[in-house]
């Protein structure tokens, strides 16, 4: 989970009348320091154990506050230093916020945990931990916690303390919410000095958006291949297109394998497959599932394909999916015809049209620069890793590929495609043969030319295209950009 | 003879509110439902009343939708994630006791938040995340199939209760049950067909969503099964994550399950903490790993399999 500094979780705690020891949060030293004693806190997500670390430190001087200003913002990952107002704490508390998956026996919900002991070594005291479950429908008020904590001091303004908290956490939708410590002052109050929060990306709503963005440095170090992926699902968001490459060294006898797993179930049979294995290595992740367009599956197949060191490319759903199988098989001839390094494929179809997937690769099977094995449901991943070695490729195929000019016949802005009609190849003007073959009637011929029905809608299926260079005379190709360098 | 909703929601005819009906996907799968069998009575789509599609009557609202047709009694969803939840509730108020699902990224609050509304209101939630449910008794739900014809010819009726946390997994295993001669590795060691041109064929498939807290759950689902005298055998897509197969083998120890059950459990190389495209699958405690739950499911007398072509074999061996 995406976790939130301390600085970026104030500001939800604050939203919701939290008290919070007073801080400022700074990129630069500020030109007014603020009076020491305070404490100058290094702004790194996800980072734990900072006072260990040394980037928590105690600056009691202005010069001691310049100096550690000036070292903590050169830490790596480091988005800022907050610098806190030291106070005189009585009693350290520890709170936190968590979600309860339930189980049999239990409802989901949330949970809230209390120690009175502070939270240091708090792993090892669960047994005197307050645990309070609390749903998130109907989250409880100030008088239902208190009877949960009856033997506190001070009860009403834990109470309240905790219930802000409580709605803090429901509110953003938050999957961990900690303050730590929850400071028990000498006059009594309660202020919360340190926190730190985590989210599911999914969760954070539009108009949260910017409270919860982060930047770069925090998302681990992308790919660029993960970029261009996260690129393409940004302008065609219907479908999931996940990838994520290995962080791990491929041993240098393993076969090294680009996946296109469609789907969960399909990513779990490959696992199976390969688990425990040395000589097959899988040089990344993926999950195109969810319905997507023949469009992006070309334009994510581009993108696995374009792992330098991919010998050769494996792709498998669960055996039965959902996804037209035959717009997924023009996907792939496409992606082959057009790459500049195409990869020895092994492919499974299975679901809404395989026979058709399977007819169309075979029939192509000639023109293809690659050797293509094809396999019917049956034969599951365990069994296709055998034909691994007998096609992976030591030496990528090298190809030139550049987009035959035509018309430019109308554009999609979602997804973006452009359709482009080849004049040349239809010397006679006939309708060409890919209109009649449109599942939506979308594409028209109308005054000897390509058009698109207004009143209908393209749904990236590829079959015009798939049909046009097929049976036709290649009249109509479709251009669909990738948004950075493949190969 | 009644279908599976019968014992999950004492429901003997789906009757179906479609959410979302005027959208891409509503408008797909409403025609993949209803070319199957389904009853889809009306859809709805706030700011849509009024419309039609494939002389579907739209509403607003689902309290609209119900008050004009009190016979509704069923939901499926083809809404937005960030959607889901408000919708799901409007459904749950109007009297709605199924609902289907079906989006993926679902936030893991409004999941649970949906739950408790169930609890609160009796009603069942299959989902989020799911493909949705089929039964050979003429009703489907969701996604299952792509196109009605294909759905027609590839689940076809007989005896095995299928429930999966994965989607492609839910209709593999339910249409390979349903081929003639399907080929696979027999306990002899050879590889052949696993039974003749009486296939085993199926009662009815639910996939119960990838995701960490899924309103239906396996034993909800295997409860229903165990009800349904249509089902034999019961065949289960399981993996690592929540506590779904853990309470299914307790309540199997505890005699509340009597029918064979064959379980494939998916994850044996999955690392605990790590995320995985099902959100439902990352390990978080020791109990979610897949040695914890092969032990559960071992030690109550389920025949748990590791290779997905292994299912048929022990499904064959098991009803002979």
């Amino acid at each position: 989970m995406p976790a939130l500094p301390e600085y970026k979780t104030r500001v939800l705690l604050e939203n919701h009348g939290v008290p919070m020891v007073p801080a400022i949060f700074c990129q630069k030293i500020p030109i007014d320091l603020p009076e020491p004693v305070v404490f100058l806190k290094a702004q790194i997500p996800g980072a734990t154990s900072r006072a260990a670390l040394g980037l928590v430190r105690k600056a009691s001087t202005t010069d001691e506050i310049t100096n550690g200003l000036n070292e903590l913002l050169e830490a790596k990952n480091c988005q800022g230093v907050l610098i806190a107002q030291a106070v005189d704490i009585k009693k350290e508390y520890y709170a936190a916020c968590l979600l309860d998956f339930g189980d049999g026996e239990n409802l989901a919900g949330g949970v809230l945990l209390l120690s009175t002991e502070g939270g240091s070594g708090i792993e090892a005291r669960t047994d005197s931990l307050h645990k309070i479950r609390f749903s998130l429908l109907n989250p409880p008020s100030t008088s239902d916690i208190k009877k949960q904590i009856s033997d506190l001091p001070n009860l009403n303004d834990v109470a309240d303390f905790l219930q802000k908290m409580i709605t803090t956490f429901i509110d953003y939708k938050l999957t961990v919410l900690e303050i730590n410590p929850m400071a028990v002052l000498q006059d009594d109050s309660l202020l919360a000095v340190d926190c730190r929060a985590e989210f599911e990306q999914q969760a954070v709503s539009k108009k949260n958006s910017e409270l919860f963005e982060l930047p770069e440095t925090t998302s681990g170090n992308k790919t660029n291949l993960e970029i261009l992926v996260e690129a393409i699902n940004a302008d065609d968001p219907a479908g999931t297109g996940f990838f994520r490459s290995s962080r791990e060294i491929a041993p240098e006898a393993a076969i090294k394998v680009a996946t296109n797993l469609c789907g969960g179930g399909g990513k779990m049979l490959w696992e199976m497959a390969i688990g425990g294995r040395k000589d097959i290595f899988p040089l990344n992740e993926s999950d195109t599932s969810g319905g997507l367009s023949g469009f992006k599956s070309y334009r994510i197949l581009r993108a696995i394909m374009s792992q330098p060191d991919a010998q050769v490319l494996i792709l498998t759903g669960s055996g039965m999916a959902f996804q037209n199988q035959y717009h997924l098989a023009s996907a792939v001839w496409k992606a082959l015809r057009e790459s500049s390094t195409p990869l020895p494929c092994l492919l499974r179809f299975g679901g809404t049209d395989q026979e058709k997937a399977i007819n169309l690769i075979k029939t192509v099977d000639e023109q293809l620069p690659v050797q293509v094995k094809t396999f019917e449901p049956e034969i599951f991943p365990n069994a296709m890793v055998e034909h691994l070695a007998e096609i992976a490729t030591e030496q990528r195929v090298k190809q030139n590929f550049s987009p035959p000019a035509g018309e430019l016949a109308f554009e999609l802005k979602t997804p973006p495609a452009r359709f482009i009609y080849h004049p040349d190849k239809n010397p006679d003007f006939k309708e060409p043969v890919c209109i009649k073959h449109c599942p939506t009637k979308y594409l028209m011929w109308e005054n000897n030319r390509i058009t698109a029905n207004p009143d209908a809608k393209c749904i990236g299926c590829l079959v015009c295209e798939t049909v046009s260079l097929l049976n036709g005379n290649g009249e109509l190709t479709i251009e669909l950009d990738l948004p950075g360098e493949v190969l | 003879m009644a279908g599976i909703l019968k014992y999950l929601c004492n429901i003997d005819i789906p009757k179906v509110l479609v959410f979302g009906i005027t959208g891409r996907q509503g408008k797909s799968r409403s025609r993949l439902m209803r070319g199957f069998g389904t009853h889809i009575v009306a859809g709805t789509t706030p700011g849509k009343g009024g419309m039609e599609v494939d002389d579907t009557p739209v509403y607003s609202t689902a309290a609209e939708a119900v008050a004009a047709h009190p016979e509704i009694n069923s939901a499926v969803f083809f809404v937005p994630a960030a959607a889901i939840a408000q919708a799901a509730f409007d459904a749950m108020d109007a009297g709605i006791k199924f609902l289907v699902l079906t989006a993926d990224g679902v936030a893991t609050h409004d999941s649970i938040k949906i739950k408790e509304k169930a609890f609160e209101t009796g009603a069942k939630c299959l989902g989020p995340n799911t493909v949705g449910m089929l039964d050979t008794d003429g009703y489907l739900f969701g996604l299952i199939g792509g196109k009605s014809s294909w759905a027609k010819k590839n689940y076809l009726p007989g005896k095995v209760g299928v429930i999966s946390r994965s989607g492609g997994l839910s209709q593999l295993l339910a249409s390979f049950h349903c081929r003639p001669f399907l080929p696979g590795p027999k306990s002899d060691g050879s590889f052949g067909p696993l039974w003749g041109k009486d296939y085993p064929g199926l009662s009815a498939v639910l996939c119960v969503g990838g995701d960490p807290v899924p309103g239906i759950t396996l034993l909800d689902a295997a409860k229903a099964f165990e009800a349904d005298p249509r089902t034999k055998i019961m065949v289960i897509y399981a993996e690592t994550g929540t506590t779904q197969e853990n309470d299914l083998a307790k309540a199997i120890k505890n005699g509340k399950i009597t029918k064979p059950v064959v379980v494939f459990l998916g994850g044996k190389f999955t690392e605990a903490g790590v995320s995985q495209s099902h959100a439902g699958a990352m390990i978080r405690n020791k109990n979610e790993t897949y040695l914890a739950k092969k032990e559960a499911l071992l030690s109550a007398g389920v025949t748990v399999v590791d290779r997905p072509d292994s299912v048929f074999a022990a499904t064959a061996e098991l009803l002979r």
